[in-house]
């Protein structure tokens, strides 16, 4: 090569790496082969990750960090929006404050609502406090589908993780088996955890699942003579069966159903109010009649009113995330109710 | 002897014969009972594995015989969840639809909402705060608020009811969303915005139509039920007027497909405002037809982590501006004292700024800990020329130039949970000349205000808010000094569409 040659190629290379800085800033987002999964909370983003696997890139708006009543609608979420394949969304109007802005803004026609870009993972969840009759703005910050913290019952976790292997299987028909695979693992680990691997290979989960609905679990061991077995989360909080517990604001109620708890108190006088004096004295009654051993409460509510309770009555006050990324243990969906029936049992 | 010994022989020889037969059937009979005890055993398993497969089957059909009696068997989990949902989802008694049905079918309807602004206002001026603001230097002569007669312009002392705002807004079909607003008051009922608006285009456009207000900036697209104070900046009132910018016309927008937020927008208005472009009064001249107001703005959103939100904006304008002047004048060097002279300007307005937003959020419930930032800064440059005067001798075809600026900054903070306080520091007029056409200059001194408020929100649907600020006005008299004290009750009732950033 001449060095004539020599120099307009160094030249040409060095406008093209600079075009190269450039390029990909200007260029439009190429449809990565990967699905692109937005979800709005960071529960569903765990559970999309196990069933998606390598075939979709997941991420999620909220962090567990924040209360996912109240999020704004920022620049950073809308482009996390713009470029989603699919948008999935806990429903029952939790996110109603910020989802609607996030998705017009986003420009994304894929993912609006009722698309199939758009999946509520509420659909055919177990509800709790659906309401029976008219639901008015006087008490409170009341759902009117029923109460959105439904990821926190693992039969739940289970549905949510149907639904979005469903809606996988339709998007990437290709892809459906590893779907169904991932589907089976993810649900195999969660009956193991909830059951202890002793019942889940005596009974399968399916069936364990269905005799714990039917009250008749407990019935199968002793008939078994297999008392000892039961394991799990279920096993934790066996012997602490009917016992109540006190909360913050009205999420945990599907984790005490569940796990055969009552909420025995509040400390929100109504929901989405602050708890007062005069409410904070009733409650702290109701804790000493009731036997209240543990006041739950998530980590970015104040822990002033569970502190004033607990000192006044010899309860403990346990503070534990409902969604994952809210303590740093509580890394995915499985680890999460681990923390808290860790947190409780330990507590009760 | 022999017969004896051969009897001995005899029996002796029968005897183990028959020692040996005996052996034999023993063996015999050993072995006979050893298979007959094999035998029974196959026998046994055998019946035994027939009992297992009729119980089996006998199971089969007790569990078909359950399930169409309504029992379930009790490791069936679809059957389980099945009921278990058939419980959660309770149809109320009598004629009720069931829950389901019900939203189902009220979610064809747009959702509706009613805003009440209302607040009670003092000042200590001697003549009102709205007179003041009317006559403050370059901004004055204001035409308009007498003649429309807006709710919203007169700032009385005591009780004001801003207005009503009646919201309904929903998806119109799979391509179009559409809302309408209107602002019911005292003085009658107005439309503050109807707006059709695509939401399907593709590569990150929208287009939207009808009567709205323009997105340049952050207070202006704000309704005021919005704003972090109860009232809007000096600068946009004495700008823009009570309304802002609210225009009929078109708006295209675009998404930029940058990793960040890039969102460049252009509206084509009318041109209604008078303070702005629109035109008054007799035809002297020839009209010009709209759309006489181009808007545009770019506002771009650097992605930042977690809790921040910042956005920057720039916009600029420019329109057809025409204005009539009916003066009663004795002051203005040329005229007859205490006559009546009309002129007519026309030319352009243009006006171009600046705006910023940054938003933090705590985390924390209830707002505490929150906080934001605000403020922009907006410049207006009116060109007209003299058109015709009805003093003889009136330099026609000269420019009145009238040139002005001001800028607002505002912080907000949640200090205690369901509570916030709020500072606003704003200027105006830092630019503020006037050039008249027959050359003579005014530059006039500049106007600034500082505003503080606290507010309570019992919810988020409900807000009450004590605002005092204090001005320093300079009008065509001189300085002069007001004190303002708001009290503001805002409330909404019904489905009202989540807020933008």
């Amino acid at each position: 090569m001449s060095s004539e040659t020599r120099i307009s190629t160094s030249r040409a290379r060095r406008f093209v790496s600079r075009l190269g800085i450039l390029v990909p800033c200007i260029c439009l987002p190429l449809r990565a082969e990967r699905l692109n999964i937005v979800t709005t909370t960071s529960d569903l983003a765990s559970i999309a990750a196990a069933v998606a696997g390598d075939a979709a890139v997941v991420t999620s708006i909220a962090t567990g960090v924040q209360d996912p009543h109240f999020l704004q609608a920022k620049p950073s979420y809308i482009m996390k929006a713009r470029n989603a394949d699919l948008w999935i969304r806990i429903g029952m109007e939790l996110e109603i404050g910020w989802e609607q802005p996030i998705i017009d803004g986003a420009r994304n026609p894929g993912i609006r609502v009722g698309t199939s870009g758009h999946l509520d993972a509420s659909g055919n969840v177990i509800r709790l406090e659906v309401p029976t009759q008219r639901v008015t703005r006087e008490m409170g910050d009341v759902h009117p589908s029923g109460n959105p913290h439904y990821w926190l019952d693992p039969l739940n976790g289970r549905i949510m993780a149907q639904n979005v292997c469903e809606r996988l299987c339709k998007l990437m028909p290709g892809q459906a088996s590893v779907f169904r695979d991932n589907l089976r693992a993810f649900v195999g680990a969660l009956d193991t955890r909830m059951f202890g691997p002793v019942l889940v290979e005596k009974l399968g989960g399916d069936r364990a699942w269905a005799l714990l609905l039917n009250g008749q679990l407990d019935r199968q061991f002793t008939e078994a003579g297999s008392a000892g077995s039961a394991g799990g989360w279920y096993g934790a909080m066996r012997a602490h069966r009917g016992k109540g517990i006190a909360t913050y604001h009205r999420s945990w109620n599907y984790l005490t159903s569940r796990f055969g708890l009552s909420i025995a108190a509040e400390l929100e006088p109504k929901p989405g109010i602050p708890p007062s004096a005069t409410h904070l004295a009733g409650v702290v009654k109701e804790v000493k009649n009731g036997g209240v051993k543990v006041i739950l409460i998530e980590p970015f509510y104040s822990r002033k009113s569970a502190d004033f309770v607990a000192s006044r009555t010899g309860a403990t006050a346990v503070v534990a995330a409902n969604s994952v990324g809210g303590s740093p243990e509580a890394s995915d969906y499985l680890s999460l109710i681990d923390l808290i029936v860790t947190r409780l049992s330990e507590a009760l | 002897m022999k017969s004896i010994r051969a009897v001995a022989l005899t029996v002796f020889v029968s005897g183990l014969a028959m020692a040996v037969q005996a052996q034999t059937s023993t063996d015999q009979l050993t072995n006979e009972i050893r298979s007959l005890r094999q035998q029974m055993e196959e026998q046994r398993k055998l019946f035994e594995e027939r009992i297992r497969q009729l119980e089996a089957k006998l199971d089969k059909i007790e569990g078909v015989e359950a399930r169409a009696t309504g029992e379930t068997a009790p490791d069936d989990l679809a059957a389980a969840l099945t009921r278990l949902r058939g419980d959660s989802v309770v149809a109320a008694p009598g004629r009720t639809l069931p829950e389901g049905l019900k939203t189902a079918v009220r979610s064809m309807n747009p959702d509706t909402s009613v805003i009440v602004d209302t607040f009670y206002h003092y000042d200590d001026s001697e003549e009102g705060i709205a007179h003041m603001l009317e006559e403050v230097a370059g901004f004055g002569h204001a035409h308009g608020d007498d003649d429309h007669g807006h709710g919203h312009s007169h700032l009385e002392e005591g009780f004001n009811l801003r207005h009503l705002e009646l919201h309904l807004s929903g998806a119109i079909d799979p391509y179009f969303r559409g809302w309408a607003i209107g602002a019911i008051s005292e003085e009658g009922a107005e439309i503050e915005e109807a707006v059709i608006q695509t939401s399907s285009l593709p590569w990150g456009l929208q287009v939207q139509g009808g009567k709205f207000f323009s997105n340049f900036g952050r207070i202006n697209a704000q309704h005021s039920h919005e704003w972090d104070f109860a009232d809007q900046p000096l600068i946009y009132k004495l700008t823009l007027g009570d309304h802002g910018l609210n225009e009929k016309g078109v708006q295209a927008s675009w998404l930029a497909p940058l990793p960040f937020q890039a969102l460049v927008g252009v509206e084509a208005f009318h041109g209604d405002n008078e303070m702005v472009s629109q035109y008054h009064g007799e035809e002297e001249f020839s009209e010009h037809g709209g759309p006489r107001l181009w808007v545009g703005w770019l506002k771009v959103g650097p992605n930042l982590p977690e809790k921040h939100g910042l956005q920057l904006g720039l916009f600029g304008a420019r329109g057809i501006h025409q204005e009539e002047h009916d003066e009663i004048t004795g002051d203005t060097p040329g005229t007859p004292p205490d006559g009546e002279t009309d002129h007519w300007l026309d030319g352009h307005t243009r006006f171009w700024g600046a705006d910023v937003v940054y938003k933090y959020d705590s985390g924390k419930e209830y707002g505490v800990g929150d906080v934001t930032v605000q403020g922009e800064y907006f410049r207006r440059r009116k060109e007209l020329d003299l058109v015709d005067h009805t003093i003889a001798g009136a330099p026609i075809g000269n420019d009145r130039i009238d040139d002005q600026d001001g800028y607002y900054v505002q912080a907000t903070y949640g200090f205690l949970p369901r509570w916030r306080c709020g500072v606003r520091w704003e200027q105006v007029g830092l630019t503020n000349d006037t050039r008249m056409p027959d050359g003579a200059r005014e530059d006039h001194d500049d106007s600034s205000r500082t505003s503080a408020m606290v507010e309570f929100l019992p919810s988020e649907f409900s807000r009450l808010r004590l605002q005092g600020s204090y001005g320093d006005y300079a009008t065509e008299d001189g300085k002069e000094d007001a004190w303002q004290v708001f009290v503001q009750w805002t409330m909404s009732l019904g489905i009202h569409g989540a807020h933008t950033f």
